[in-house]
Order: structure tokens, then sequence, then C-alpha cells
């Protein structure tokens, strides 16, 4: 391609811009740089596009922001004293900020709570940062050893019951041998002491399962009584 | 707000060269956007685009009503103000020097044809792309690039023949 003074100056911003690319650069630089009419064009439009892009924006007025939203919204007051403030009040009273305001505070409460600090009776003592650790460590560690206490104790109920039951089943299992014979061997006043009668055991059996199964109700209450 | 207010200024500024006639064509820009803003789709692009839009357009109306009235302009509002962001990592002397060539380029902008110097305003000072300018001037993309190009050449001539040289 030719590249005319017409044409150099049509593709000026082009070439500013960056958008023309390989031979067609090449060749509008040759004749940019030998044209006695086209090189200092170039240079200058180059310095104007420079300059112009460093030239700052401006502040605006402060007053035009104010008459803005005078002329849009109309005029407003402004309150000052107890009203301002009353406003302001007005304002916080929201939904939203009251649901905010109240996580807040129960987040603060159980933070409080959990670090040992006692609303009842508070003490400054109780913020330091070591205070609060060791009462996170001894919180942590009380609940560690209920739980283990009570995985224990549910353990120790689970294998008392099994036994209870697996001594019932022994005991139905042989139900003939174990019934009371009415002999006419017997004797008045002569007790059969070579086979115990056996529902005399049996309720014997009832009752040791009945106590056992109360002392297994009772042992997780027992060992929190402990614990405290 | 605050955002828009500064863009809307600055190129009712560098459009007219004149401080107050800035401040009123920005008010009556944003009372023409409150009033109209139902009118506003975002197939126009974003609203800062459609804001700008507005005020080329008022601007122009503004242009060709005081066409007449324009020789009779008072000298002191010509006066250009001088930008005041980032200037206290310059020299008093280099900022005097960008000062006074920011104001030469800004006397120069005002003696460009309105077209040419909408198009130079919208991509050189306020450095929006190709495609908003497009929308904004409600023109192809062919004819901005063309103005582009022909405002600023004439803007180098202008300043030329001021005796201003290129730095």
């Amino acid at each position: 391609m030719t590249w005319t003074c017409d044409l150099i100056e049509a593709r000026l911003s082009d070439y500013l811009e960056g958008l023309l690319q390989g031979r067609e650069r090449a060749e509008f630089e040759a004749h940019a740089k030998s044209c006695p009419d086209c090189a200092p064009l170039v240079a200058s439009v180059r310095s104007l596009v420079g300059e112009m892009h460093s030239m700052e924006e401006l502040e605006t007025p402060p007053r035009l922001v104010y008459s803005i939203l005078d002329k849009t919204l109309g005029p407003r007051e402004t309150m000052t004293g107890w009203q301002g403030f009353l406003n302001v009040i007005r304002g916080l009273a929201t939904p939203k900020f009251a649901y905010g305001a109240a996580s807040v505070m129960a987040t603060l409460i159980i933070v409080l709570g959990a670090s040992g600090f006692s609303l009842r009776k508070p003490k400054l003592a109780d913020l330091r940062p070591a205070a609060i650790y060791q009462s996170a460590d001894r919180g942590v560690h009380l609940v560690r050893a209920r739980c283990v206490k009570y995985v224990s104790d549910l353990r120790v109920v689970y294998e008392i019951q099994s036994r209870l039951r697996q001594d019932e089943n022994n005991l139905q299992t042989t139900p003939e041998q174990m019934l009371p014979k009415s002999s006419p061997e017997k004797v008045p006043g002569q007790t059969d002491d070579r086979k115990p009668s056996q529902p005399r055991q049996q309720n014997r059996a009832n009752e040791i399962t009945r106590e056992l199964e109360m002392l297994a109700a009772e042992l997780p209450m027992l060992s929190e009584r402990s614990v405290r | 707000m605050r955002r828009h207010t500064r863009r809307i200024y600055n190129i009712c500024y560098r459009f007219t060269g004149n401080r107050t006639e800035a401040e009123d064509l920005s008010q009556d820009v944003f009372l023409r956007v409150y009033r109209t803003l139902g009118s506003y789709r975002s197939a126009h692009g974003g609203f800062a685009t459609w804001a700008t839009s507005v005020t080329r357009n008022l601007l122009i109306d503004h242009y060709r009503r005081t066409k007449r009235d324009r020789i009779t302009d008072s000298l002191d509002d010509k006066m250009p103000v001088v930008e005041n962001k980032e200037s206290a990592g310059r020299r008093p002397d280099e900022q005097a020097l960008l000062g006074e060539l920011s104001a030469q380029v800004q006397s120069a902008l005002t003696r460009l044809s309105p077209e040419l110097r909408e198009a130079v305003i919208l991509r050189d000072l306020q450095q929006l792309e190709y495609a908003e300018i497009q929308t904004v001037l409600a023109v192809p993309e062919g004819t901005v690039k063309s103005r582009i190009n022909r405002g600023r050449i004439e803007l180098a001539r202008i300043l030329q023949h001021m005796g201003v040289r290129p730095a």
C-alpha cells in the first residue's frame, strides 16, 4: 500500500492507539518520518493526546451536590440539638437494627458465660486472657468427663441387662426339673432339701432383677453428683 | 451520586469552558435524569452511559441556544480552573507549566466544532470506550473514530496556531 499524506492523516488515530500492525505500521512510520508535513503532525498529535490523558478531573464544587439535591428532592430541613438526636434514635428503631442488636447481645452473653465471667458478680479479673483460657479449658474437660462417664454407665447397664436376660433364659429352658413335686413321699414337717422349690428361687431372681434395674437407673445420677 | 456528578460536571466544563455554565448545566442534567428516570432502559447501556447521553444532548441544545450570545461571554468566567488532584507530588514550576498547558488545551477545545469537541472530550478526557461513545452519540463506530481523529488533528493545529509547542 502506498501511504499518502491524506492516508496518514486519516489513519493517525489508529496508529497512535496501536491498531496498525506489522507491515502496515512499518510503512506508516517510514512515511511519517520522511515526510516534512506528516512528521510534525504525528509528533504534535501524539503529544496532545498524551497531555489530554494526563489532564486531571476537576473536583465538583461543594455546593453543586446540595443544589442538585434541592432541585430534585426539594429543600430539606436540618435538625439540630435534641431533635437531631431523637431523629437518629428514631432511625435506629427498625426491626433490622433490633435483630442485629439482639443477636450481638446474645453472642456476648454466651461468650461471657463460656469464659467464666459471672454476670451477677462481675469481676474485672475474669476478663484476663489467662482466666478466660483456664475457664474454657476447665469447661472442655468437664464436658469430656461427663461424656465418658455417661458412656461407661451405659455400658454397665447394658452388661447387667444382658446378664439378667441370660439368666432368665437359663431358668426358662428347664422348667420341668425346677417344678416342685407334690410328692406323696413328703412327710409332714420335713422339707425337701435335695431339690429346692423353683418358685421361691424364681421370685428371688425377679427381686434381684428389679433391684439391679433400679440400681442401673440411679447410676448416672450418682456419678453426676460425685463429679459436682 | 458524587461519582456521576463528577463525570457530568467535567464533561460540561470541558465542553463549555465556563464554570458557572458547567454548574447550571449539571443541575439541569440531574433534573432531567430525575424526571425521566422512568424512561431509562438497560438496553440503552448502563446508567452512567445514559446519564452521559442526557448530558451530551443538553450541551448540544445549550450550544445551539447560546450560539449568538457566545461572543459577549465574560472573560472572567473563561479563566481556566486548575486541576488539584495528585498535584502534591509535582514541583511548583512543573505544576505551573502543566496547569498552563492544560489551560491552553481547554481554550483550544472550545474553538473546535461541537461534533469534534464532544468526541475528543469523551475519548481523551473521559477515557470512554468506542462502544460507549457510539451509544452516547448515537452514531456508527466508524463515525466516532473519524470524529475523534479529525478532532485531535484540528486541536493540534489550533494549539500550533496559538504558539503552543508540543512537550
